[in-house]
């Protein structure tokens, strides 16, 4: 590990299963690589769309989101919110050029700190070989950033967010929360706005 | 099954509870016992409350940190109004009635005035006259005039009159001149205190095997043959050492260490018979701690058995023991010898019966537990008998009841046991007390009251940050200091410090003063996690006059110092990171408004098994209304499965008995063959509903216990099912009850544990399988004492008073054969019916075969299957398909969800004492919420900018709680949140179209001020 690239990760984790699950990896001593930094939020369906952008804009090779496992959400369904988010953020990566893989949304368990450190240590190996942001894509860094930086700003506003209810109204009223489904629907009913924002 | 409590005659019921002895059982009962409105007098022998818990580095399974776990219950303890604590002081006499009785208190003076005292030192630092440091187990040298520890409560000093020289020589007197605050008082007298208490909670812990039974291992002869104690001294970050594991005789770490077991323990020589339960774990827990010092010394561990039977202990052990590369012998030296060259020899002959030697470094002696040293004045004092070996005598069906009505014993005194028992059965006491004296709850407590809130909304951020050392837990890895120095130059910082243990109660004084001083109006608190520390920093945070919003916590053990333990440079940069991204979201916190919700005050347990049973008891007898919804025909559970006790009674008839109280308690409603169908709300306001085969009922209630039980492993191994002659231990105890229990020709029985259990299907211990082949064995014995019996084991897990059965049943000449598990016991049916065993005896050297006419199978607990009920729930299961406790050591019975509890076997196996006391400890727990009456959630709710919500509507419909609405103001549609039903989760504003939705603390400008400093460091 210590050869190659050491990749800046930052995470966004659920207080009641991944942060747990972080916790009690430490708990247990299992030892994974110092490459995460972690911000605590209550649930991943807190997360805004324009988070991981900004992450990402702001310096980050990679972004984690962890929550709890499909159907185990603390607050009933945020974690499928967060699929939804999660499936703009990897629309918009597509269309900037950059890495899909630089974004992962996984779910761990408070009853499961080795699983976390399994996926936090694979994921980590796995930007590391990446290299840092802009090298695996063959695009200027800087360039990138500013890019995301725009992007992370137009998903705050409207029209991509109407969007984005409109998937998750009908992920909701589908019951089919498989990540290809959502982001069938998010590539869908984002199109437009997407498209007016990537020329 | 519990005391009976008299018709609460109203008026002389005290609402006020003594609890002797303040190490983590006492303290835990008299918090438990205050949320349950009654006033606690905690009467401690020494000069503070901690007890042996303090003295530990770390605690097992999850080698924890000790301290870390126990100081804020210290500390709470220690702030709560309605907890009076007497330190130095005994109970001497107790008169009068269950709920009205006089205690007799000696108090030994301090000669330094508590109120008065500032615990500045300074009397230590100028007091003359040495004296050993009892908290260091006297590796180290104190001073008359001394604290107990530093992080002791109360944080106040005292003076030993054994060795003040002003006291016994009126020489010296150093300390009145050098302190500043006048505290010094010399002519401080023994005080004789009358309490009256409407009942008493023993919970003295227990005592030191003696010296002399030390001596034979060489202790005090041999400097490098040290005790447990001593050792986990040595590890600790505020031992004599600083947390170097030295050897005492050249100061250099040793390089070969030998751990010896059972010293005192299982011991006839020295009349402790028992086993003492918890030194197998813990000598773990030291090896691996070991290990972590050094990645090189060579580390051995002697036993006569591996009794690690807890929750997930064997787990635990299995990876210690393979991670730390421990070389594990089932042996008992008898002796430690001295060698010319230096080192300590030790001698010791294996099951095949080759005899060994070797030399090491550092000894350590596991010594066992003993009864408190002064046990029998204590039962004299407290009018309760004691059992044979000096513990306190209570019974089965009642384990936390002491002889005497209206006096509880809980933690060691009880019987040997780990810390999750004895917070257990602390909850347990609390609960039954709490049933008794329901009459006079809340006639002797006053409300917490704190300082007015200063309005900081027009302050600039003044941020302080306090960054932990946590022992050497993150001091060990991250430099501390240096994260410290950096949090100084951080934007809207204007305090920065480090400290040994941010939760203890001297550094909970500096925080309220460096507040005031500073006039600090935003608190960053570097250390372990705020689930487990938050709300000890936010009472703090209250007491110096802030709202307890202003507050945030970076994780820099837990997920740093923890995971990262050999990448120093790496953790503490991260560290630094994590601190930054904390100070950044602290700029943008603001106080936000506390809401009161009411609490229905009921409960619903599921499961009427002997768990559920006495919980639904437990509760009721408290006043409140109980659910109690099994899923059979009848109450009972799988305790009807049992037709003796290990003492001969019958449980069945325990049973009936419950029953019918249960039946008859007009607090109590039962549903029979119902299931609970859906469940929605949150601790105080559940509504479940429940489907029985008549009807589906909706019930209100505030909390919820899940009793939901487990069932014996169905075995598939060893020809079971093919004969009449291989049964089950259920079913012999079935047969041993009935007409003809044991064949007339029957001549040879053979046993074999672990059926299941310990990695054959079932990866755990079942704990209650080796007491139940002692009992049958003991039984079958009775019945026919020339009966041949063999039990095939990999390890008697006898633990406690099981000791005594285990050897009973030697005594009756039951062969007991240790197997291993690669090489188990083979069971050949024969055409003709008879069934051979064939295994292998390590004495003989070689396999043996016996006819069995009866091969009994003692069988593992499979929990019922929870994954519905956890769904619904929202509460996680281990990987064995137990509930997940909140935290083993804290919260053995809570689930992380608030209001939801759990016990018996759907938390673990364990026997039906166990059972009792933690069905009762989930009752006292279950309790909290509708004795205060109200719930005070965290205010994280989501607030709408009416200026910017368009009224689309969307986050109502997202809302997973319809804790957001709608409303029509001047014909524009607006969203509003109802407080009271906001779970806080944030969907609503990450799909706001417009981003009018923000959440309390955790705020879009506060997220993204964590990530706007995030990216500082990564672009660096």
């Amino acid at each position: 590990m210590s050869d190659s690239y050491q990749p800046k990760i930052l995470g966004f984790l659920c207080n009641w299963c991944c942060y747990t699950a972080a916790d009690s990896a430490g708990v247990g001593r299992y030892q994974y690589p110092p490459n995460l930094r972690v911000i605590r939020m209550m649930c991943t369906g807190r997360l805004d769309p324009s988070f991981p952008l900004e992450g990402l804009a702001t310096g980050a090779d990679a972004i984690f989101v962890g929550g709890c496992h499909p159907g185990e959400c603390h607050y009933i369904d945020g974690n499928y919110h967060a699929l939804v988010s999660a499936s703009l953020v990897h629309e918009a990566l597509d269309r900037l050029g950059v890495n899909r893989e630089r974004f992962l949304i996984d779910w761990a368990s408070a009853a499961e700190g080795p699983n976390f450190v399994k996926i936090i240590t694979a994921f980590t190996k796995r930007v590391a070989a990446l290299g840092p942001l802009g090298s695996s894509e063959g695009l200027d860094q800087a360039a990138l950033r500013t890019r995301l930086a725009e992007a992370a700003e137009a998903v705050r506003g409207r029209k991509i967010r109407t969007g984005l209810i409109n998937a998750s109204r009908e992920m909701m009223k589908g019951g089919d929360f498989s990540r290809k489904t959502v982001a069938g629907l998010v590539a869908e009913k984002c199109e437009k706005a997407l498209n007016e924002l990537f020329v | 099954m519990h005391t009976p409590v008299s018709t609460p005659s109203a008026p002389q019921t005290v609402g006020s509870v003594m609890v002797v002895g303040g190490g983590v059982a006492g303290v835990q009962a008299a918090l438990d016992l205050t949320e349950l409105g009654y006033k606690v007098h905690l009467v401690e022998k020494s000069g503070a409350i901690g007890g042996v818990m303090a003295r530990l580095d770390k605690t097992f399974p999850t080698n924890d940190c000790s301290l870390c776990i126990l100081a804020p219950k210290l500390v709470e303890a220690g702030r709560d109004p309605n907890i009076e604590i007497l330190t130095l002081s005994e109970l001497v006499d107790l008169t009068g009635e269950p709920g009205n009785f006089t205690a007799t208190i000696r108090k030994q003076p301090r000669y330094i005035d508590e109120e008065v005292c500032t615990g500045c030192g300074q009397c230590t630092l100028y007091c003359l006259k040495q004296i050993g440091n009892d908290f260091n187990e006297n590796l180290e040298t104190s001073h008359a005039a001394h604290i107990d520890y530093s992080q002791a409560v109360p944080a106040s000093y005292h003076i030993d009159p054994k060795a003040c020289l002003k006291l016994n020589y009126d020489t010296c007197g150093l300390c009145a001149v050098a302190c500043q605050a006048g505290a010094i008082r010399f002519d401080d007298k023994e005080k004789i205190l009358s309490l009256q208490v409407g009942a008493v909670i023993l919970a003295p812990g227990f005592g030191r095997i003696s010296d002399e039974v030390m001596a034979r291992y060489g202790l005090g002869q041999f400097q490098d043959v040290i005790t447990a104690f001593e050792h986990e001294r040595l590890m600790c970050a505020s031992g004599p050492t600083g947390g170097e594991i030295l050897r005492l005789s050249d100061r250099k770490h040793p390089k070969k260490i030998a751990f010896l077991q059972c010293i005192g323990s299982r011991d006839e020589n020295c009349g402790n018979n028992y086993c003492s339960s918890v030194c197998c774990m813990y000598a773990i827990k030291q090896a691996s701690l070991a290990r972590e010092h050094d990645p090189e010394c060579e580390i051995t561990l002697f036993f006569m058995d591996i009794r690690t039977h807890g929750k997930g202990f064997d787990a635990a052990r299995e990876r210690a023991v393979r991670e730390g590369n421990f070389r594990v012998i089932y042996a008992r030296p008898p002796k430690v010898e001295d060698v010319f060259d230096g080192g300590l020899l030790l001698t010791w002959a294996t099951e095949d019966g080759k005899h060994h030697n070797e030399k090491f470094d550092l000894v350590v002696l596991s010594q066992g537990l003993e009864a408190p040293d002064d046990a029998a004045g204590l039962a004299r004092s407290a009018g309760i008998d004691l059992n044979p070996y000096l513990f306190a005598q209570t019974s089965t069906y009642t384990p936390l009841a002491a002889s005497r009505p209206g006096v509880y014993v809980i933690g060691a005194f009880q019987g040997p046991k780990d810390i999750p028992d004895s917070v257990t059965q602390a909850g347990g006491a609390a609960a039954l007390c709490a049933g008794q004296l329901v009459s006079g709850r809340g006639s002797e407590t006053v409300t917490a009251s704190f300082p007015d809130e200063r309005d900081i909304s027009a302050e600039e951020p003044r941020i302080g940050v306090f960054v932990c050392h946590c022992g050497i837990n993150i001091g060990g890895v991250v430099k501390v200091p240096a994260v410290a120095e950096y949090a100084r130059s951080l934007p809207g910082v204007v305090y920065a410090t480090d400290n040994l243990y941010s939760c203890s109660q001297d550094t909970q004084k500096l925080l309220v003063e460096t507040i005031h001083q500073h006039r600090l109006n935003r608190l960053v608190v570097a250390a372990c996690t705020p689930r487990t520390h938050e709300p000890l920093f936010q009472a703090t945070l209250r007491e110096a006059g802030l709202n307890r919003s202003l507050f945030e916590m970076a994780n820099i053990r837990d997920q740093c110092s923890w995971v990262h333990m050999h990448e120093p440079e790496a953790a503490t940069e991260k560290a630094k990171d994590a601190v930054r991204m904390s100070v950044a979201k602290a700029r943008y916190l603001t106080a936000l408004e506390e809401q009161q919700l009411p609490v229905t005050p009921s409960a619903l347990v599921v499961g009427g098994g002997l768990a559920g049973m006495t919980s639904a008891l437990a509760i009721a007898e408290q006043g409140f209304e109980v659910t109690l919804v099994e899923r059979e025909q009848e109450l009972g559970g799988r305790t009807l499965l049992l037709t003796r006790d290990r003492f001969g009674n019958d449980p069945r008839t325990t049973i009936a008995e419950l029953v019918s109280t249960i039946r008859q308690h007009p607090k109590i409603i039962v549903h029979t063959k119902a299931e609970i169908a859906a469940v929605s709300g949150y601790v105080g306001n559940f509504t479940t509903t429940v489907d029985t085969d008549k009807a589906s009922v909706v019930v209100n209630h505030g909390v919820m216990l899940l009793a939901t039980g487990g069932r014996p492993y169905q075995p598939s191994q060893y020809h079971y099912g093919e004969s009449p002659k291989i049964l089950t231990q259920l079913e012999l105890e079935k047969k041993l009850a009935g007409k003809q229990p044991l064949a007339k020709a029957a001549k040879q029985v053979v046993m074999i544990q672990c059926v299941g259990s310990r990695g054959e299907d079932l990866a755990y211990c079942s704990r209650v399988c080796c007491g139940q082949a002692l009992k049958n064995s003991l039984r079958l014995k009775n019945l026919r004492p020339d009966l041949g019996i063999t039990v095939l084991y990999r390890d008697m897990r006898a633990y406690g008073f099981l000791e005594d059965n285990y050897r009973a049943a030697r005594e009756a000449g039951v062969i007991f054969t240790r197997y291993q598990v690669e090489q188990k016991p083979e069971v050949i049916p024969d055409k003709g019916g008879a069934v051979r065993v064939r295994y292998h005896d390590p004495l003989l050297a070689e396999t043996v075969e016996l006819t069995a006419d009866l091969l009994v199978l003692s069988v593992g607990i499979v929990p019922e299957d929870p994954t519905t009920l956890a769904r619904m729930l929202k509460v996680p299961v281990t990987a064995k398909k137990f509930f997940l406790e909140a935290h083993v050591k804290l919260q053995p019975v809570d689930l992380p969800v608030d209001g939801t509890y759990v016990c018996g076997l759907a938390h673990s196996p364990r026997s039906m004492d166990e059972t009792i006391a933690q069905a009762q400890a989930a009752a006292g727990r279950a309790c909290h919420p509708l004795a205060r009456g109200s719930i005070t959630p965290a205010p994280i709710v989501s607030k709408v900018d009416p200026e910017k919500c368009i009224g689309c509507g969307a986050c109502e419909a997202f809302c997973p709680y319809k804790a957001i609405t709608i409303y029509k103001e001047d014909k524009s549609r607006k969203a509003r949140t109802l407080t009271a039903s906001c779970k806080g989760c944030g969907v609503c504003a990450a799909r706001c179209p417009t981003m009018a939705i923000d959440m309390g603390r955790f705020t879009l400008e506060g997220i993204m001020a964590q990530i706007k400093a995030f990216g500082e460091g990564a672009r660096q």
